[in-house]
C-alpha cells in the first residue's frame, strides 16, 4: 500500500510540473505582454523598456523558467505584476469561494443525479425514464451561462426567492449560503445530467447481467437486487466520472463565477490571463492541476475500496 | 420497509432519498436574510456596482476605470475638474500664480490637511515627490510623457510648490487635476510601504481605502475629517458584477444602489422604465474612432480616406446599433471639452460621393483589413462598416484580436486600421496629441503615424489666454478632420443608474462614478 501511494504521490508530481512548465510557456507564446497591459494606450518606446526591466520581461525566456522553476520549489512563486500581491496568497485567497462553489455543486449533482438515473434504469423504458432522460438532455445541452442567466431572471427577479448576486457582503454564513444556493443549483444541475445518464447506463449494465437475474430468479426482493448488488458494482464507473466532473465544475465554476459575480480561482485565473499577469497564471494553473490530480488520485485509491479486484492490479 | 436500516452500512435508498431531501432544503429557503443582516448593520453602506475588480492603485501605474473609480475616492489634486462643468478649480491647492513668461507655477497648498491613517500632514513635499516619481524614467510609470516639459519641481516651504516648465504650456493646468499622474500620494507611505503601496493608497481624500476581496468587493471608509466636510454616508462599498443583467436585476431588488457604466442599450431602456430606479446620461470626453495608417497605400491619399468616410454609414450605426444610445462624433473632441468646436470639415453619409472621390484619386478598389479587439461592442461595429466600405468597391476584411494581441499588434503599428478611443480627462491633448502628434507614434496610439498637425499642435500648446486657445485648437481640428487620417464612428455617450434612495449624485464625463456628493435616503 505504502508503495502504492509513493507511486501516486510521484506521478501526481510530474503531472503537475508538466502541466506548469507548458502553461509558463503557453503564457508566453500568446501575443502581448503584461507591460503592454499596463501602458496600454500611454506606451512609449522608453516606457514599455522601463516597465519590462522592472518586472524582469528583459531576460530570455529560459532564464525566466529557471528563475521561475528555482523560486517554486522554494515555495516562491513571485508576485501579481498588477497588485504587487504574492501570487500563491492571491490565489489561496480565492480559493475558499471556488471550494465551497465546486463541493456544494457536486453534493446537488450527486443528490440528484445518482438517483434519477438509479430510477430511470430501473424503470427503464416507462414515462419516468423518459422524462428523467430528456430533463438530463437539457441540463446536458444548455450552456452553464445560459442557465445561469434564466435561473437569475426567473428565481431573483420573478420568484425573488433567491438574490441575484451570489456572494454575500455581510459575513454571516446564512447569508453566504443563501447567495451560493443559487449558483450551487445551477452548477449541480448542469453536472447531474451528466451524472443521471452515466449512472442510468452503468445500472442498466449490471441489471442486465447474470447473477442479477439468478439473484432475482431465486427470489431475493427487488430493492436489495438494485441496491446492495447492482448498485455497489455501477459505483466505478459513477464515481470515475464524479472525478471528471470535479475538474469539469471547477471549470465550469468560471462562467458561473462571472454570472453570478462570485469571486473564486476561475475568475482569478481570468483576470490573470487577460492581464498577462504570468505568476499569478502559473500559481493558479498550479493550484488547479494539484487539485484536479489530487481529486484523481483519491478517486483511484478510493476505487480499491469498493471494488477488491482493483486493488490487487 | 422503506424506514429499514440497512445493518451492514451499504447505500441504501432511504440514505439517497435524505441526500436529496437536504439538497432539497436547502435550496427552497424563501427567507431573504440579506435583509435580517442588514437591519443588525449600524452606519450607512452605499453600494457601487463595478464592472470588473481592481489591480493597481498607484496613481504613478494607474490604468481601467474600476482603478479609477477607486482612487478617484481616495487621491486629490492639486487642482481639479468641477464635476458638472469640467471647469477646472483648486482642490489642494489654495491659491497659484503664474510667472509672465508662462513657465513658472507657484501653488499654494491649503493648511491643515492630513493624509490617511495617520501617515502625517500634507506638506510641498509630498507633491514635488508624486511628480517626481512619474517623471523618473526608471520608474515604468504610464504618464511620463503627460509630465513632460516639466524640467524643475521645488518644495520651498512646507506650503509652497514651484513647478518649472521648459516652455509656457496652455493646457498645463489639466496635467495636474485630479486624475491619474496628477493624483498626490504620500512620500512617507510610497516609501515605507514599497510594493505593498500599489493596493494601499494612502491620500487626502473624502475617503479611506480600507479592504479589497480579490473577485468580490472593494470597501472604503467615509473620512469623517475630510477638508470639504464629512461623506453624508459612513462607507462606500463597490460590488464587483460582471453580468449587466444580474447587475440590472441586483439594481431593480436593491441590492446595489448605483451602477455607472451602463452600456447595452437594452439594459439602458430597460432600467429607464424601471419604477424607482433614475437613469442620469451625458456626453463623454472620447470618441471611438477607426485610425487609418497613414503610410501605407492608397490611404496616404487624403481623398481616399475622405471616401472613406462618406462611405460609412455612422448614423446608421448609431441609431441603428446603438439605438441611439451614442451620438455624431464630427472630430474627436466631444461636447464635453471647453475647445469644443462643430465647425469642422462634415463627412455625411454619401456613397455616391465616395465613389466619386475615389476616381478622383484614380484608386478603383482597394484591399483593406479592419484590426479591431474582441470585446463588444467594438468587434461587432466593424461588420457594418465592412459592408459599407464593400459597397463603394473597397475589399475591406475584419480581423478580431483578443485584447493583449490587440494591444500588440497596435504597439507595433503593423496595422492598416484599427479601432481606437482615447478615454481621459476632458484635456484636449488628450485626444489630440495622443492621435495626431508625431511623438505618440507607435507604440503610441497615432497609429495612423500622422504629422501634418505638428505646428499647429504646438501653436495650440503655447497660446496664451482662452480666446486665443479655442482658435488654436479650432485650426488643429479644422486641419485634421480635413486629412482624416482618424474617422471619429461616433462619440460616446455615459449611462448611470440609481435607485431612488440616492440623492444629490452628479454624473461626469469620464467612465468613472464619483460618490462624495451623493446621500442616501432613508
Amino acid at each position: 500500500m505504502l508503495g502504492y501511494l509513493g507511486r501516486c504521490l510521484a506521478h501526481l508530481m510530474v503531472t503537475v510540473a508538466g502541466i506548469v512548465t507548458v502553461a509558463f510557456f503557453l503564457m508566453r507564446a500568446i501575443p502581448g505582454d503584461p507591460a503592454q497591459y499596463m501602458l496600454g494606450d500611454y506606451a512609449t518606446q522608453e516606457s514599455l523598456a522601463a516597465l519590462r526591466a522592472q518586472l524582469g520581461l528583459d531576460r530570455s525566456l529560459v532564464e525566466q523558467y529557471l528563475l521561475f522553476v528555482a523560486r517554486a520549489v522554494q515555495g516562491d512563486l513571485g508576485t501579481s505584476v498588477a497588485t504587487g500581491q504574492a501570487a500563491l496568497t492571491e490565489i489561496i485567497d480565492s480559493l475558499p469561494a471556488s471550494l465551497a462553489l465546486a463541493f456544494s455543486g457536486l453534493f446537488v449533482a450527486v443528490a440528484l443525479g445518482v438517483p434519477s438515473g438509479i430510477a430511470a434504469a430501473v424503470r427503464q423504458g416507462t414515462w419516468l425514464d423518459v422524462a428523467i432522460m430528456l430533463v438530463a438532455l437539457g441540463g446536458i445541452s444548455f450552456p452553464v451561462f445560459w442557465l445561469g442567466l434564466a435561473a437569475i431572471l426567473l428565481f431573483s427577479h420573478k420568484l425573488g426567492i433567491f438574490p441575484a448576486l451570489g456572494s454575500s457582503s455581510d459575513a454571516g454564513w446564512l447569508t453566504s449560503l443563501h447567495h451560493l444556493a443559487l449558483p450551487a443549483l445551477v452548477l449541480g444541475f448542469s453536472v447531474a445530467a451528466y451524472i443521471a445518464r452515466l449512472t442510468r447506463s452503468a445500472m442498466l449494465e449490471v441489471l442486465n447481467q447474470d447473477y442479477v437475474r439468478v439473484a432475482r430468479a431465486m427470489g431475493i426482493p427487488d430493492r436489495r437486487v438494485v441496491y446492495r448488488l447492482a448498485l455497489r458494482n455501477a459505483l466505478v464507473p459513477i464515481l470515475a466520472v464524479i472525478g471528471v466532473t470535479f475538474a469539469w465544475s471547477l471549470g465550469n465554476a468560471i462562467l458561473i463565477e462571472a454570472v453570478f459575480s462570485r469571486p473564486g480561482v476561475g475568475s482569478t485565473m481570468l483576470k490573470a490571463i487577460l492581464a498577462r499577469d504570468y505568476q499569478l497564471v502559473q500559481a493558479g494553473v498550479l493550484a488547479l492541476a494539484t487539485g484536479v490530480v489530487l481529486t484523481n488520485t483519491l478517486l483511484d485509491i478510493l476505487y480499491g475500496v469498493i471494488d477488491p479486484r482493483l486493488r490487487a492490479a | 420497509m422503506a424506514d429499514r436500516h440497512d445493518r451492514d452500512g451499504h447505500l441504501t435508498r432511504r440514505h439517497l432519498l435524505a441526500l436529496a431531501g437536504a439538497a432539497g432544503a436547502g435550496a427552497a429557503l424563501p427567507l431573504d436574510f440579506s435583509k435580517v443582516v442588514l437591519a443588525q448593520g449600524a452606519g450607512k453602506t452605499l453600494r457601487v456596482r463595478m464592472g470588473s475588480d481592481i489591480s493597481v492603485l498607484d496613481p504613478s501605474h494607474i490604468f481601467q476605470i474600476e482603478n479609477q473609480t477607486v482612487c478617484g475616492h481616495v487621491f486629490n489634486g492639486l487642482m481639479k475638474y468641477d464635476q458638472s462643468t469640467n471647469k477646472i478649480v483648486p482642490d489642494l491647492a489654495l491659491s497659484h500664480t503664474v510667472s509672465s513668461d508662462g513657465t513658472v507655477y507657484t501653488f499654494k497648498l491649503r493648511p491643515g490637511i492630513a493624509f490617511h491613517k495617520n501617515y502625517g500632514p500634507l506638506t510641498a513635499d509630498d507633491v514635488k515627490f508624486s511628480f517626481d516619481r512619474v517623471l523618473d524614467p526608471k520608474g515604468g510609470s504610464k504618464y511620463t510623457g503627460q509630465l513632460a516639459g516639466l524640467v524643475k519641481t521645488e518644495a520651498p516651504a512646507p506650503d509652497t510648490v514651484v513647478l518649472t516648465l521648459d516652455k509656457p504650456a496652455s493646457g498645463f493646468m489639466h496635467k495636474l487635476t485630479a486624475f491619474n499622474q496628477g493624483w498626490i500620494v504620500s512620500k512617507k507611505a510610497i516609501e515605507e510601504m514599497g510594493e505593498k503601496a500599489k493596493l494601499n493608497p494612502i491620500g487626502t481624500g473624502p475617503f479611506t481605502f480600507e479592504k479589497w476581496s480579490t473577485g468580490s468587493e472593494v470597501r472604503l471608509a467615509a473620512n469623517k475629517a475630510y477638508f470639504e466636510g464629512a461623506p453624508k454616508f459612513d462607507e462606500l462599498l463597490l460590488r464587483i458584477i460582471k453580468e449587466e443583467t444580474a447587475a440590472a436585476i441586483a439594481l431593480e431588488k436593491g441590492e446595489i444602489d448605483i451602477f455607472y457604466a451602463l452600456q447595452q442599450p437594452e439594459m439602458i431602456d430597460r432600467l429607464g422604465k424601471a419604477p424607482n430606479i433614475k437613469v442620469l446620461s451625458r456626453d463623454a470626453n472620447h470618441t471611438i474612432n477607426l485610425v487609418l495608417n497613414t503610410t501605407i497605400k492608397p490611404l496616404d491619399n487624403p481623398l481616399v480616406r475622405r471616401a472613406m468616410a462618406h462611405a460609412m454609414n455612422r448614423k446608421g450605426l448609431i441609431d441603428g446599433f446603438f439605438k441611439g444610445t451614442k451620438g455624431m462624433g464630427h472630430s474627436v473632441l466631444t461636447s464635453s471639452f471647453a475647445e469644443f468646436t462643430d465647425d469642422v470639415p462634415r463627412y455625411e453619409y454619401d456613397p455616391e460621393k465616395a465613389k466619386a472621390l475615389l476616381k478622383e484619386a484614380g484608386v478603383t478598389g482597394f484591399k483593406f483589413e479592419i484590426t479591431s479587439v474582441g470585446l463588444s461592442p467594438f468587434d461587432r461595429i466593424v461588420v457594418p462598416l465592412a459592408e459599407d466600405l464593400k459597397a463603394v468597391g473597397i475589399e475591406a476584411t475584419i480581423k478580431i484580436l483578443e485584447r493583449g494581441a490587440y494591444t500588440q499588434a497596435r504597439n507595433s503599428g503593423n496595422v492598416q486600421s484599427c479601432i481606437t478611443g482615447v478615454v481621459g480627462p476632458p484635456d484636449p491633448d488628450s485626444p489630440l496629441v495622443t492621435l495626431y502628434a508625431k511623438k505618440s507614434f507607435p507604440p503610441g496610439l497615432n497609429t495612423a503615424r500622422y504629422e501634418g498637425a505638428e505646428d499647429l499642435l504646438a501653436k495650440a500648446a503655447g497660446a496664451k489666454g482662452d480666446t486665443d486657445r479655442a482658435a488654436a485648437y479650432k485650426a488643429v481640428l479644422q486641419k485634421v478632420m480635413a486629412d482624416v487620417p482618424v474617422i471619429p464612428l461616433y462619440a460616446d455617450k455615459l449611462f448611470l443608474a440609481h435607485t431612488s434612495k440616492v440623492e444629490g449624485l452628479v454624473q461626469n464625463s469620464l467612465f468613472t462614478v464619483f460618490t462624495y456628493p451623493a446621500s442616501l435616503k432613508g
